[in-house]
């Protein structure tokens, strides 16, 4: 619905080819309504096995499930990290190992009324798209989960380099350094620069920094106590 | 400046989209309770002497062990919920446990000390009956079960199945238990009611009938209520009707025989001491429902017993010999239904504070003497909480205890700690500290039915000392509609004396209304089915008032049976007069859930401020309420779900949208402006949101106040939807309390996580091509899918089982969302959608800030000095 509309047509053919070469000619239908009418048919087993490279089964094994569409079927991994969820009938679903600790990657199950297996990435958006994937499936973590923020630390460089020191120490240097290069008091000079200042800002009616800062211009001696106070307001500011 | 504050501002938004926990931050504010329900099964593992472990299988489908010295769980596996997880069986051998599943479905073993699973396999369905553990020679190696038209032994090293045979005489013989001596032979017992027991003997090696046997029992009706099997070989049962006990020895005898109670007082005794024993050491001591006993040889050959208690009101409690209570688990908590925060009550001195506003003036004089001295009591209070901070400060960490009892309980500066009351299905309260998720009070209501619903109501809160806080319980019986209250102080769980009025009609609704009587607590207004109104307290102050205001109230009624929803007004007598109603008819679609918004939802920004500075406007409808419905027909085809937004005063149909192909369980939130559902998408089989928000548009109509009769314009509709990459179990927004605070969603997902996804991401003003005007308003380009990034998950690994609801509450900082989650376990924490922006951070750098403070202040004596000096030497030039 969402971006079908723009499958190219490419992809369609892509997709009638593999329709064609692997046979799922109930591919599209079936699966939703065989859940709902047909409750004492045909049921599957669904295997496979979850690998945690470097860990050792027994440390993470009882902490995970396997979630078939949600909490629709459940199943439990064997000692050895194989599992195998019974009790399912013919239909299309995602199959995703979970524990909090390791991150595994979802698998779509498609399995035909016959009881055909096979398994493909899951893309949600281009939902007939098939790549397929190991049956029984064989699914290995990507790492551990990261559930937290870095804080942030504090060094000299990132002080330095934070936008707003450099926001201030910049206009800072260009107060100091300016009057001493050109000549503020020279009209035809300012007038340039409220130009090229203009340019620099696209909205007119926002108040700017750049009418302040010519307003500075024409006086240097108040330019140091401006530039103290805006860098008193940033802690202030922050704590509000 | 002011660009600058505006970039300051942005990067305050962009850094409230990434907001996540602190690895440091961990248990500090938040903390997890994990149960595991109602006691079914329980077994004591002792293969090994030093064990630590006893094994449960719970009624709310649990299977897990727990440490007997402390109660933790070791390990615990949640299976589905529903028939087809429901256990059966539980036998233990050694290291194995042995489950049987989803009534005969399917058979488990478990490697109990690591927690992992053995096998699995699955049964030819049938009606399961029993099971047992099939010996040989002292060598355990099979597992009999026995369904209702067959038995079958499988192996105990893997589950392939030994044999199955069919029982004789299923029409007749109702089979019920299966029983293994450990000589290779299987004794199935079946009994036809008030005739005799039927035993059939089958051969273990290849499933061959040996014997069969019938016993004379006129008496017996079920074996599995009335007997058990004892020792070698001995059915004992126990017919409660002639007071006599029954035994029969099943390798020999073919007669029972009778022993009269009294000869077997050896055993009464023994279980009377046990009894009297718990009685002595509990003081919360309801009726025992079961007791699992392990008795053992100590070293010096005396016996010593171990006993677990499972109590009428799911606390499970384990007994050491000296009748000594190692721990309790509140298991009624595995299944809470509603609960509400409370406020804490004011701390003494602060009481006494607010209580010289409540007097009546007398004089000017007395009441600055009044203040003088309550500053006075104040300041005192202060100097005593410094002097305990320095006193606490010298002392190792150790050693300070910090415990909350209930009578040092007090608000904290910023109202972060609240009373957190949970009702749960068993019909227990309970009183929980949201700070460190200890137990305060528990209070257990006897008379509750099995399927009750609840719903509780805080009728007056702290605020208003003397008079105490007051919350109602109200409690219905699904079936009959009759509901009773039950009235009670939240900080204590006592009860309270006010008597709450007898309902004796069932009752349809209830809601409070904002109105007070003279001791400030709020009405509550029950209707009957005779649509007749009764409020609570009913006092002459509050009936004064509900006729001046009656004009004023509406409420709604919803009959999702018949598909109808109405609304009535109040009048000045307390009848009521039908002024509406929708009917949506329940052959093609039926009503699944109404929600309304929360009444103690305050919304900051009446508009959004647009690229272009123009104001667009919400609609801000307190009365607004959205139905959703669900197709009756479950054809992927032809399914679908409906969304209807109804002003409840009018009945005025807002705006309706239906999602073809769709279908639930719809789950939605309703606040502010928008209304957010998710559904299940047949044709692409996934799950999808979708989000309508409303806006006045670019004028308010009335702006000083809303009224439902009087708004001539329909509002704007705007509606986008968005693919999300799970299922989920509930949904819930987060609250704070001035609205300031930009939204987060919160949501339960299956694999425990709760995502904190904000509402930015759900927007449906999320352009497709990113314009000059959306970049100016923060506007993210829409993308189809939602991500799911565990950087937002709230509860980092503490996974919360099958989340039920969530319930958030406001606390005193306007940053701060108090949030807990409920279900199998449940959690507390804090949120922080758009970070603390009102508080220092807990990392905040105070080192820095004052080093620089110095080296400014220093920076300026110095160039003081300096300017001095040239000056000086200017004036001598």
């Amino acid at each position: 619905m969402l971006q079908r509309d723009r499958i190219p047509l490419q992809l369609i053919f892509l997709q009638v080819a593999l329709v064609v070469t692997w046979c799922f000619t109930d591919m599209e239908t079936g699966p939703g309504a065989s859940v709902s009418t047909q409750p004492n048919g045909d049921r599957f087993k669904i295997e496979g096995r979850a690998i945690v490279p470097g860990i050792k089964t027994q440390d993470w094994v009882s902490t995970a499930r396997v979630l078939v569409e949600g909490e629709e079927y459940v199943g439990f991994l064997r000692t050895d990290g194989s599992f195998a969820v019974n009790d399912v009938p013919s239909g299309s679903y995602v199959v995703e190992v979970v524990t909090p600790t390791y991150r595994f990657e979802a698998v779509r199950v498609d399995i035909t009324t016959k009881g055909k297996m096979r398994a493909r990435l899951v893309n949600y958006i281009k939902t007939s798209e098939v790549i397929r994937q190991p049956y029984p499936l064989q699914i290995r973590a990507s790492g551990p989960h990261s559930y937290f923020m870095k804080r942030e630390t504090w060094g000299w460089t990132d002080f330095l380099m934070n936008p707003m020191v450099m926001m201030m120490v910049l206009p800072l240097l260009i107060i100091v350094l300016l009057p001493k290069v050109v000549n503020t008091n020279d009209p035809e000079m300012r007038k340039e620069m409220e130009q090229s200042m203009n340019m620099l800002n696209p909205n007119p009616e926002l108040p700017d920094v750049s009418e302040l800062m010519t307003k500075l211009f024409s006086g240097s001696k108040g330019s140091s106590k401006a530039g103290s106070s805006s860098k008193g307001t940033r802690p202030a500011a922050k704590r509000r | 400046m002011a660009k600058l504050i505006l970039l300051w501002l942005k990067c305050v938004i962009f850094w409230a989209t990434i907001e996540a926990v602190f690895e440091d931050q961990v248990g500090k504010f938040d903390w997890r309770q994990q149960y595991v329900g109602k006691v079914r099964f329980s077994h004591f593992d002792t293969h090994v002497q030093s064990s630590k472990k006893v094994l449960v299988a719970t009624e709310r489908n649990v299977f897990a062990a727990l440490n007997t010295r402390t109660g933790e769980l070791f390990w615990r596996h949640v299976d589905k919920s529903g028939s087809e997880g429901n256990i059966d069986a539980l036998l233990q051998h050694g290291q194995d446990a042995v489950l049987m599943v989803g009534n005969g479905r399917l058979l488990r073993s478990w490697e109990i000390s690591v927690g992992g699973l053995n096998w699995e396999v699955v049964l030819d369905s049938g009606s399961f009956q029993s099971a047992c553990l099939v010996g040989q020679q002292d060598m355990v190696k099979h597992v009999a079960v026995l369904k209702k038209t067959a038995i079958s032994v499988h192996y105990l090293s893997n589950g392939h199945q030994k044999w199955i045979e069919n029982l004789p005489e299923t029409e007749t013989v109702d089979y019920q238990a299966v029983y293994s001596d450990g000589n290779g032979e299987v004794y199935v017992l079946g009994v036809v009611p008030h005739s005799h027991i039927a035993i059939v003997v089958y051969s273990l090696e290849d499933g061959e009938i040996i014997k069969q046997m019938s016993v004379e029992a006129p008496w017996l009706s079920n074996i599995q209520a009335s007997c058990v099997v004892v020792g070698q070989g001995m059915l004992t049962c126990v017919d409660s009707a002639a007071m006599s006990f029954y035994m029969l020895d099943l390798r020999l005898q073919l007669q029972m025989t009778q022993v009269p109670l009294q000869a077997y007082s050896v055993n009464l005794f023994s279980a009377e001491t046990g009894r009297r024993l718990l009685d002595t050491t509990l003081i919360d001591f309801y009726s025992v429902f079961q007791l699992y006993v392990q008795a053992f040889l100590k070293k010096d050959d005396s016996v010593g017993y171990r006993a677990m208690v499972q109590t009428e009101d799911h606390t499970l409690t384990f007994i050491q010999q000296p009748g000594r209570v190692m721990w309790t688990r509140e298991e009624a908590l595995s299944d809470v239904v509603t609960m509400e925060m409370v406020d804490l009550p004011l701390t003494g001195t602060q009481a006494e504070l607010e209580g010289e506003f409540g007097k009546k003036a007398d004089g000017l004089m007395s009441m600055v003497m009044k203040r003088l001295s309550s500053q006075l009591i104040l300041l005192q209070a202060w100097i005593a909480h410094l002097w305990k901070l320095f006193y606490d400060a010298r002392k190792p960490r150790s050693q300070v205890k910090n415990d909350i009892t209930i009578e040092n309980l007090s608000r904290d500066e910023f109202n972060l700690q609240k009373m957190m009351v949970m009702v749960t299905a068993s019909g227990k309260l309970f009183g929980i500290d949201s700070k460190t998720g200890g137990i305060l009070w528990r209070h257990y209501l006897d008379n509750v039915p099995p399927n009750a619903a609840f719903k509780l109501m805080v009728q007056r809160t702290t605020a208003h000392f003397p008079h105490p806080p007051q919350c109602t319980l109200l409690i219905k019986d699904k079936d009959t509609g009759l509901a009773t209250l039950h009235v009670f102080n939240p900080i204590f769980g006592k009860k309270s004396h006010v008597t709450p009025p007898a309902l004796p009609q069932p009752v349809l609704q209830s809601l409070m209304l904002p109105l007070m009587d003279q001791d400030y607590a709020k009405v509550l207004l029950l209707i009957d089915d005779h649509y007749k109104v009764s409020a609570f307290p009913s006092t002459k102050n509050v009936l004064q008032q509900l006729q001046e205001m009656a004009a004023s109230i509406f409420f709604y009624l919803v009959d999702s049976s018949q598909g109808r929803l109405s609304g009535y007004r109040l009048r000045t007598d307390l009848s009521t007069e039908q002024i509406w109603e929708v009917v949506i008819p329940p052959e093609v679609q039926r009503i699944v859930s109404v929600k309304g918004k929360r009444p103690n939802e305050h919304v900051h920004s009446q508009g959004r401020v647009m690229g272009d500075r123009s104001v667009l406007y919400k609609y801000l409808n307190p009365n607004l309420l959205a139905v959703v419905t669900e197709s009756t027909d479950l054809h992927q085809e032809r399914s679908f779900i409906g969304i209807l937004l109804i002003d409840g005063v009018t009945g005025r149909i807002i705006h309706e949208a239906v999602q073809r192909k769709a279908r639930g369980p719809v789950h939605v939130v309703h606040s502010e402006n928008w209304v957010v559902y998710e559904y299940w998408s047949t044709k692409s089989r996934r799950n999808e949101f979708s989000v309508i928000e409303l806006y006045e548009g670019m004028e308010l109509y009335n702006s000083t106040v809303f009224s439902s009769l009087d708004r001539p314009h329909a509002p704007q509709v705007l509606q986008q939807s968005y693919i999300f990459p799970s299922s989920i179990s509930t949904m819930e927004a987060t609250l704070t309390e001035k609205g300031i605070t930009s939204r987060h969603l919160l949501i339960g997902l299956p694999s425990g996580g709760i995502l904190s996804l904000p509402k930015m991401f759900l927007d449906p003003r999320r352009p497709e091509i990113v314009s000059e005007q959306s970049r100016e308003e923060n506007l993210i380009p829409y993308a189809p899918e939602l991500l799911i990034r565990t950087e937002w998950f709230i509860n980092y690994n503490q996974t919360v089982s099958r989340v039920r609801g969530i319930y958030t509450a406001p606390s005193g900082l306007e940053s701060t969302c108090l949030v807990v989650a409920y279900g199998l376990d449940i959690y507390q924490t804090r949120v922080y959608p758009s970070k603390q922006f009102d508080v220092l951070k807990d990392d905040y750098d105070y080192m820095l800030i004052s080093s620089v403070l110095f080296a400014l202040f220093f920076a300026t004596m110095i160039s003081k000095r300096l300017a001095e000096v040239k000056l000086l030497n200017r004036a001598w030039r």
